[in-house]
């Protein structure tokens, strides 16, 4: 098992920091290319939704990412300080309207949870915590 | 990201290269906006060649739904092509490519083009 972490604020200019962690840690554990693309899609998502929704005036929540590698799956953690929020809890878009009727938003969430195998959230100790887990076969 | 824009008769080419992140999603549209009000005349379709198109986000598909909706309030046929595997399967997945048509190759959605005129 490998595992890493890091942290940064809740500011956009942050994500190519990740990005950067992410690719570093994917090398070191032999990750193939088309996974950690499947991560950084996870990462920015998850990372912009707090950026967004996470600041308050005066605070900038801090984001800690956690990756492990297990021998046949990848678990990320993202972890803030910032309000209570459930990304879960978001009710998933409806990816059958049509080209009139497509909401702008909200598909970040949903894509994230199609690409993962698994993906949980939990509020721990003031913190909201999203964990996604993709297993390494085929 | 940089972007490719070549003109074939009266169909506007438009080659993103790089990643379509929330960073380069609004400089994409604008410039997908820029094309459809066209320099002089407006084109009768626009292709996105997918090519050199490594990644796109929720952000990116953001950008393309409301491009697809400038298209179609000008009149102008809008269409994907050549996409990368990892960029196909965002648009499976959330349903876009049943709303913005995605061909295998250029040949093809050039074809379909032209077609539409007939």
């Amino acid at each position: 098992m490998t595992a890493r972490s890091t942290a940064v604020p809740a500011d956009a200019a942050q994500l190519t920091v990740l990005t950067g962690f992410l690719r570093e840690f994917g090398s070191a554990v032999a990750l193939d290319a088309a996974h950690v693309q499947t991560f950084e899609l996870a990462l920015e998502e998850i990372f912009m939704n707090i950026v967004m929704h996470g600041s308050q005036p005066g605070s900038t929540p801090l984001v800690e990412v956690s990756l492990q590698r297990a021998a046949e799956s990848v678990t990320m953690t993202v972890e803030d300080n910032g309000p209570e929020f459930d990304p879960l809890s978001l009710p998933p878009p409806d990816v059958t309207a049509g080209l009139a009727d497509r909401p702008v938003g909200g598909l970040g969430v949903f894509l994230v949870r199609k690409m993962m195998d698994t993906v949980s959230y939990a509020r721990i100790s003031g913190r909201n915590q999203l964990r996604m887990s993709k297993r390494l076969d085929g | 990201m940089n972007l490719r824009i070549e003109e074939i008769g009266d169909v506007s080419c438009v080659a993103p290269v790089g990643r379509l992140d929330f960073d380069a999603a609004p400089g994409f549209q604008e410039a997908l906006e820029r094309v459809f009000s066209g320099a002089g005349k407006t084109p009768a379709a626009v292709i996105i060649d997918g090519t050199g198109l490594e990644y796109v986000s929720s952000a990116g598909l953001r950008a393309f739904l409301l491009a697809a909706r400038s298209a179609q309030r000008a009149g102008i046929s809008f269409a994907l092509c050549a996409l990368q595997p990892a960029v196909r399967e965002v648009f499976e997945l959330s349903g876009f490519s049943r709303i913005i048509p995605v061909h295998a190759d250029r040949a093809s959605a050039l074809a379909q083009a032209q077609q539409g005129r007939a």
